[in-house]
């Protein structure tokens, strides 16, 4: 199974998602609470998929997926983020991201999501 | 302060409480509030910036925190501690992420901060306009959305002139 670095600012996002991969039968590598620890944590931990917020202090998820990217290309990325704008979705999948979901998210969704990165 | 930028707020506010309670709430009346406000126990702040500026504060009472966290959670939450605070941080981020979404519709492309979560009673809030406000009325308690948004001013544009386009009668040399 794999995997899953969790990246959000958010206590609350980073257990549920937790919860959510672990029931699905994901391992939980590693947790970071914005993009710049996410970028350090994936060298670490070279995961077999990210789950990327955007709105994040310090570095936010679209300029970590691009550095994530820039070290690693074939970093696998999902989006899980509060912002559904297209201009913002676009950015996203043409900076990299494999796959994007809106908050409040289903659990079947990000499974899904992740099944299809991980096999991609 | 313009009622079309409170709208995307409350309409996302149902849409994202309904999603992850279960219970869609009820909105209230709409009010104005001045720019300086006396805030609930609990307030999430979130700046907005881009082609709507200013802030907007989701207001609640510790027991209606602590009870919306809990609807939220998968684990049980007893107190109002760091994980709940956490939750409806998220709440007030998902909320205004959905929002923003909305105004991005009708034609203002807008970005929001992370959320700054509040806690104590009798504090004073000053935002950068006066706010309208929008209570929400849950199966847990009251959600007062205050937002207090405008329009971004047009920037400036500079134009650089030679002292002669300035001045066309000075001489030269």
């Amino acid at each position: 199974m794999p995997n899953i670095l969790i990246v959000d600012d958010a206590l609350f996002m980073r257990t549920t998602l937790k919860k959510v991969l672990t029931d699905g039968g994901c391992t939980v590598v590693g947790e970071a609470e914005n993009g710049q620890l996410a970028v350090e944590r994936y060298q670490e931990l070279k995961p077999d998929v990210v789950m990327m917020d955007i709105t994040m202090p310090v570095m936010d998820g679209i300029t970590a997926l691009k550095e994530i990217k820039r070290i690693a290309p074939e970093a696998k990325v999902i989006m899980c983020t509060a912002l559904g704008q297209e201009k913002i979705v676009m950015n996203a999948l043409q900076s990299g991201a494999q796959d994007y979901i809106v908050k409040p998210f289903k659990a079947e969704k990000v499974i899904e999501a992740v099944r299809k990165a991980s096999s991609a | 302060m313009r009622a079309e930028f409170i709208n995307p707020f409350v309409a996302a506010g149902i849409q994202v409480l309904d999603s992850v309670t279960g219970a869609a709430p009820q909105p209230g009346q709409l009010a104005v509030r001045s720019a300086t406000f006396t805030t609930q126990q609990v307030s999430i702040v979130i700046g907005v910036t881009g082609s709507v500026v200013g802030q907007v504060v989701y207001g609640l009472s510790l027991v209606t925190a602590t009870k919306i966290a809990a609807a939220m959670s998968s684990i049980p939450v007893m107190t109002f501690d760091d994980f709940a605070s956490s939750s409806v941080a998220e709440l007030g981020n998902m909320i205004s992420g959905h929002a923003t979404t909305l105004l991005a519709d009708a034609g203002y492309d807008c970005q929001i901060t992370p959320p700054t979560i509040i806690r104590g009673a009798n504090i004073e809030i000053c935002t950068a306009t006066p706010a309208l406000v929008v209570p929400l009325h849950t199966d847990f308690g009251k959600i007062e959305i205050n937002v207090a948004l405008k329009e971004a001013a047009a920037p400036i544009q500079v134009h650089t002139v030679s002292p002669s386009e300035a001045d066309p009668a000075a001489d030269p040399a």
